[in-house]
């Protein structure tokens, strides 16, 4: 089975409440001091692809768009054993939504040749869309299971779990889908041996320009215009919490339990 | 004046989603017609048409229930005859799963998780919560339909009209484009293991744990908490990574978004993440031993003890004030 | 005859050999006696020598000094007063009586007569016979230890019944025969041998003159069969170490007690990390032929005594059992057949038994208290890291909230996955200044991550910043610019993070052109002294309870205010066991507070573990085996109202584990620094 796994690279999700900053003019987040790290959910995709690959066997390619630190994230996929990975690099430090992303991805897969599944994580932790996996499955022509979990093959075919609002469904798919992957407890992404970190340096990462892939800065101009970030602003957060007070513990208790019952009985 | 479509998915029902939904999209100016796809009772539908111009009853073989490339090629054919500028959605799995697909395929732009909607120069613009919450963003779909999933239980229901719409009843045959893959996937087996009969999104009042209960054990001591409020029970991203609770059960920017009239976070330090999932809670409290935990900064009111000396008795006397 | 008449003689002997023909017979089972004993000596040297290579020769003086103190004079194994007392007594007296036969060897074998006279009747009988009933006494007490108290401690193997059974016998045939001898010979110097004078005439009042000589004479060939047969005996068992133990404590780290790690040259190692005993060093596989199994470090340590598996003692002697292949009964965890039939140097040991599994080996707190407390200065704690070195970097497959750890220092400097704070929150209203705003800082505050990043510890370094300031320190944080010192990737097993952490923080040190740093943990404080050298990193570092104490005596500081609490202090792994700095936090609490200052029952070197050092803070542990709850009942065994302490790790744990097992008593935890400053602003 070859499986392809799109990896994103994002600000450090984790940097602290007053570490971020925006730049307002350029409606993005301000980099400071914090790390780019792996996208989450793209780091649960390459673990379920790992975990497929070693149920079955098969190849695992790993693509990445973004601006040159994005190897990064594709060198430690090779520290994970990936087969091989991909950078289309972008010279350009603007904004990619979604559609733009989709349409790169899909150019790149598209010249990097047949997958029989492509998994992109469910959002990233920066932006949180939730859209390329839908609309790279479109670009490509292909049929598509989100928030999937688990990924298991039988027969000709593969059969997915995915999460839903109230629990799970198990879905049976043909090949070549697109499956946005979720967390679970099942794919916590590993992390790699010291000796595979150094030797994912020595390794090939293949690197294009958009004019690698036959897109022009036209094309990407005509998605990222289709959807604008017009603001980008910090909410101001309250801060008046009335902490219960008490004598004793007995009497805290006593008037929280009031408070709780109050609203509970007003709803 | 603008044709917006609000697309319903297989056994969707006129509860506090829909209610949301077609708030949302009242409050664009525009010709609202709502598809309903698969059979719909009478009721339903009868509510339907109170809040729009249109109720459009799509049927298909086998769209008593939701598959994905069926459903999506039924929203295709349907929206292509309607031409809609705007298409919105409510943020249940199936509508996020369809939302980008089916602007893939009508040509448009899609986008999730919309807070509020506005019309600006013409365009849907949105609001929306990014960077795990830190941030707020105002982004502007230009190209049409703009296709959208919307957080639909956070906008208050609308009154009904003051004439009802038209009802229609459209049997759909898929050709085309919209008829390829549907027979690639199956959703061959559906499992509901809620925490209680209502979904996290609906609930009114939601008990959830977090790191701090560090194990599945305690999850079992607010299980009667939660019984005696007749609340849902839920938790952070920390305590369902661990496998102590079902990953449904989790709440913030990649679990559930919320909106109860009360959510109380029990051992919940309150990250950005988890922050977001609950900015729709009413009154938000905390139980927590470190007073200067980030969640206490979004409660009206909050008890500094150790979860463990409190949930017992606090159990005991709401069982006293609520009988 | 008069004792004083007596003192004078010069012609004081006794005949060697007496009673004894044939003694060529002797010399003949001596040949193979000395064979076998030298091939198991041989064979165990030859083992040692295949392992890697240590500098263990170095500053002679220094260990010259080592093994009067600690095997001369016994002073780490007194330490357990009991068993100590005892094993003194029979090392004194087997080393008087081995004297006492060589005397004898170079009186008969070589002829000269040096067995005669004021030599022959004070120490020959006189002291021989003393120190030989003293160590008799020491096997018989030794015995009932083992047979009647049973310290869990120990290891009950038939091997240590039968040796000692055979020293007593030894020594008790040893007492008969001179005895008898006395008694026969009517030896007018007798008295001077005051076991051997009873003995003496408690035969004769059973027995004839004759029986008694023809006794003599079988028993002197008993007791020499006996003797043979021990030494012979004696390297393939744990009375080896008679030899191996001054061979350990003469090759002993100086540096760390014993708590050095090894560093990693990643460009030509074959293995990060061991997983088989060929990949030791020659000092680790002696470490192993050292072991008394007296069971001291598994005593001491923190998570065997909350019930874990982990325990040093049972790591060392499976890891034995492996280099010998003699006693393979002990060694559980894989089915018979799994585990080679002889020694296999390159056998993979990790999970080879259940000591040896990696649950096991990622429960050590890396305290040291096994390696403090080791009466043979074996290095437990650096060969659990080694093992552990090979887990995190050869198999990546080490607990999940290590994990976490590990790659939140990867991606941001810091363990603390999850943490809201950033490295200045702290700092917040303060005006604390930052290294690119002053000009040349007389110290750096080396904040760490526990400092900044842990919502409780900001109160302990505003404290201490607070502090500072009012002894008007010029000083400096680096703010952002920090990370992690590397200690927790060390001590879980990543080397090659420690050493890509360590390396960018010397570089951002030397270009700030900082010389002095200042810092409240004590695992930062330990890695700046003891670890960065070696990487090329050279400042003077202080831990803050030094450096506050210094402020005082300089008056820089005054502590007008007094603090009216009791005040305990549990004293860090890595400032007390690691650093030996015990007295500079005692002195600041005695300076701070009205009431005497009260100690816990381990305390000092002696210290327990508060369960978070190598990465064991970052671990959920089972709820009924948690180490800082057993060190806060510890804690609350005092009557102190407030636990301090001088690390941020501790500071959580401790505060964790009091507020779980208190009940209705009041105890604080707090850092000395938050104590001072509290007393400081009168609260």
């Amino acid at each position: 089975m070859k499986t392809l796994v799109c990896l994103k690279q994002i600000l450090d999700p984790e940097i602290p409440p007053r570490d971020f900053t925006i730049n307002r003019d350029s409606r993005q987040a301000v980099q400071g001091s914090a790390n780019l790290v792996t996208n989450i959910f793209c780091e649960n995709a390459l673990e379920s692809a790992l975990q497929l690959r070693e149920r079955s066997e098969g190849e695992i390619a790993a693509l990445a768009f973004g601006p040159a630190s994005a190897e990064d994230s594709l060198r430690k996929a090779l520290a994970l054993k990936a087969d091989e990975a991909c950078l289309v690099e972008d010279d350009s430090t603007a904004y990619r939504n979604s559609a733009t992303t989709a349409l790169v991805l899909a150019a790149a897969i598209k010249k990097l040749g047949e997958f029989d599944i492509i998994m992109v994580g469910r959002e990233a932790g920066d932006w949180g869309a939730g859209q390329t996996g839908g609309l790279l499955a479109e670009r490509l022509g292909l049929p598509c299971v989100t928030f999937v979990d688990h990924i298991e093959a039988s027969g000709d075919g593969v059969t997915l779990r995915r999460q839903t609002e109230l629990g799970w469904e198990k879905v049976e798919v043909k090949l070549p889908l697109v499956v946005t992957i979720s967390n679970h407890e099942e794919n916590v992404p590993r992390i790699p041996k010291t000796r595979d970190i150094m030797m994912s340096a020595r390794k090939p990462v293949t690197n294009w320009k958009l004019s690698d892939i036959d897109l022009t800065d036209e094309d990407l101009k005509t998605t990222g215009d289709a959807l604008d970030v017009i603001d980008l602003f910090i909410p101001e957060k309250k801060t008046d919490c009335e902490f219960i007070e008490g004598d004793s513990l007995d009497d805290k208790i006593d008037e929280f339990a009031k408070r709780l019952a109050g609203i509970v009985q007003s709803a | 004046m603008k044709n917006i479509v609000v697309c319903l998915m297989p056994g969707a029902q006129f509860d506090k989603s829909t209610a949301g939904l077609l708030a949302s999209a009242r409050g664009l100016k525009g010709q609202l017609t709502v598809i309903v796809t698969g059979t719909a009772e009478d009721d339903t539908t009868a509510s339907l048409a109170n809040q729009a111009d249109a109720v459009i009853v799509a049927e298909a073989v086998g769209l008593n229930e939701y598959q994905p490339e069926l459903v999506l090629g039924v929203l295709q054919t349907v929206c292509s005859d309607l031409n809609p500028d705007i298409v919105l959605m409510a943020g249940d799995t199936y509508s996020q799963e369809l939302t980008p697909r089916l602007a893939g395929r009508l040509g448009g732009v899609s986008a999730g998780d919309a807070q509020s909607l506005t019309l600006e120069n013409d365009n849907l613009r949105i609001t929306r919560s990014v960077y795990g919450g830190k941030a707020m963003a105002v982004v502007e779909l230009r190209s049409t339909p703009a296709v959208v999933w919307v957080r639909a239980r956070s906008f208050a229901p609308a009154a009904p009209r003051d004439s009802s719409g038209s009802i229609e009843k459209r049997t759909v045959e898929l050709s085309g484009d919209a008829a390829k893959h549907v027979d690639a996937t199956k959703i061959v087996e559906r499992h509901e293991e809620s925490s209680g009969t209502v979904r996290l999104e609906d609930a009114m009042v939601i008990v959830a744990g977090g790191r701090g209960l560090g194990g599945s054990e305690p999850f079992e001591e607010l299980k009667s908490l939660a019984e005696t409020m007749n609340a849902q029970q839920a938790a952070s991203r920390a305590a369902c990574d661990a496998g102590w609770v079902p990953p449904h059960w989790q709440v913030g920017q990649t679990g559930k978004k919320v909106a109860p009239e009360l959510y109380v976070a029990i051992a919940i330090s309150g990250a950005s993440q988890h922050l977001m999932g609950i900015a729709d809670a009413k009154v938000v409290t905390a139980i927590n031993t470190d007073s200067d935990a980030p969640i206490f900064k979004h409660c009206q009111f909050g008890l500094v003890e150790d979860y463990k000396a409190v949930v017992g008795p606090l159990t005991e006397r709401l069982k006293a004030l609520l009988s | 005859m008069t004792l004083l008449a007596a003192l004078n003689a010069a012609d004081a002997t006794r005949e060697v050999m007496w009673n004894i023909s044939h003694s060529w017979v002797m010399y003949v089972l001596l040949v193979p006696t000395m064979l076998i004993a030298g091939y198991g000596v041989y064979k165990q040297v030859q083992k040692w020598r295949s392992g890697q290579p240590a500098a263990r020769f170095d500053r002679p003086a220094e260990r010259i000094m080592r093994v009067i103190n600690h095997v001369l004079l016994q002073q780490a194994t007194l330490r357990d007063r009991f068993a100590g007392v005892f094993h003194f007594m029979l090392f004194w007296g087997m080393i008087t009586l081995t004297i006492a036969t060589t005397v004898v060897l170079i009186q008969h074998d070589f002829g000269i007569e040096i067995m005669k006279g004021r030599f022959y009747l004070y120490f020959q009988s006189l002291f021989v016979d003393v120190l030989g009933v003293l160590a008799m006494l020491g096997v018989a007490v030794l015995a009932v230890r083992r047979w009647v108290l049973r310290p869990k401690k120990l290891v009950y193997t038939d091997e240590s019944t039968w040796l000692l059974v055979l020293l007593f016998v030894i020594m008790g045939t040893g007492y008969l025969l001179e005895g008898w001898r006395i008694a026969v010979t009517n030896d007018p110097w007798g008295i001077w041998s005051p076991a051997g004078i009873i003995v003496s005439k408690a035969s004769l009042a059973v027995a004839g003159v004759g029986t008694l000589k023809t006794l003599h004479l079988f028993t002197w060939w008993f007791h020499l069969v006996i003797v043979f047969g021990l030494i012979a005996w004696a390297p393939y068992t744990k009375l080896l170490h008679v030899l191996t133990a001054p061979l350990n404590i003469y090759t002993a780290d100086l540096d760390h007690g014993g708590g050095t790690l090894k560093q990693i040259d990643f460009e030509s190692a074959q293995s990060f990390g061991i997983n088989s005993l060929e990949q030791f060093t020659w000092k680790d596989l002696l470490d192993l032929d050292a072991c008394t199994e007296c069971g001291r470090c598994t005593s001491v340590c923190p998570a065997n005594t909350v019930g874990k598996q982990l325990s040093p003692r049972d790591i060392i002697l499976d890891m034995q059992g492996l280099l010998d292949r003699s006693d393979l009964a002990s060694l559980t965890g894989k089915a018979d057949g799994q585990q080679p039939d002889e020694y296999d140097p390159a056998f993979p040991i990790i999970g080879a038994t259940d000591n040896l599994s990696s649950d096991a080996l990622f429960e050590c707190t890396t305290c040291a208290a096994c390696v403090e407390i080791c009466p043979v200065s074996i290095e437990q704690l650096p060969k659990i890291v080694d093992m552990r070195r090979f887990q995190v970097m050869e198999q990546a497959e080490f607990p999940q909230q290590m994990q976490d750890a590990i790659s939140s220092l990867e991606e941001r400097g810091h363990p603390f996955k999850g943490t809201q704070l950033s490295r200045v929150d702290w700092a917040a209203g303060m005006d604390v200044p930052l290294i690119e705003d002053v000009e040349a800082p007389e110290v750096l505050l080396w904040v760490g991550c526990g400092g900044a990043l842990v919502d409780r510890n900001q109160k302990s370094t505003r404290a201490l910043a607070n502090l500072l300031k009012k002894a008007n320190v010029n000083f400096a944080i680096l703010g952002r610019e920090e990370t992690c010192t590397g200690d927790p990737a060390r001590r879980i097993g990543n080397e090659f993070l420690f050493e890509t952490l360590a390396t960018q923080n010397i570089e951002t040190l030397k270009t700030h052109n900082i010389k002095n740093v200042l810092t409240s943990c004590p695992h930062c404080f330990n890695t700046f002294r003891n670890e960065y050298p070696k990487l090329g990193g050279n400042f003077e570092v202080m831990h803050h309870t030094t450096y506050l104490a210094r402020l005082i005596g300089e008056g820089h500081l005054k502590l007008d205010a007094q603090a009216t609490e009791k005040i305990a202090f549990h004293d860090p792994c890595y400032l007390g066991r690691h650093n030996g700095i015990t007295d500079a936090p005692r002195k600041l609490l005695k300076e701070v507070s009205q009431q005497p200052l009260v100690e816990m029952e381990k305390h000092g070197r002696q210290s327990f573990c508060c369960g978070g050092g190598g990465g064991m803070s970052f671990v959920d542990e089972p709820a009924d085996q948690r180490v800082n709850q057993e060190r806060a009942k510890q804690a609350l065994a005092t009557d102190a109202d407030t636990v301090a302490v001088g690390c941020p790790f501790c500071t959580t744990m401790m505060e964790d584990g009091i507020n779980a097992v208190k009940g209705d008593r009041e105890m604080a935890v707090k850092d000395v620094a938050e104590v001072m400053w509290e007393a400081l602003e009168g609260k």
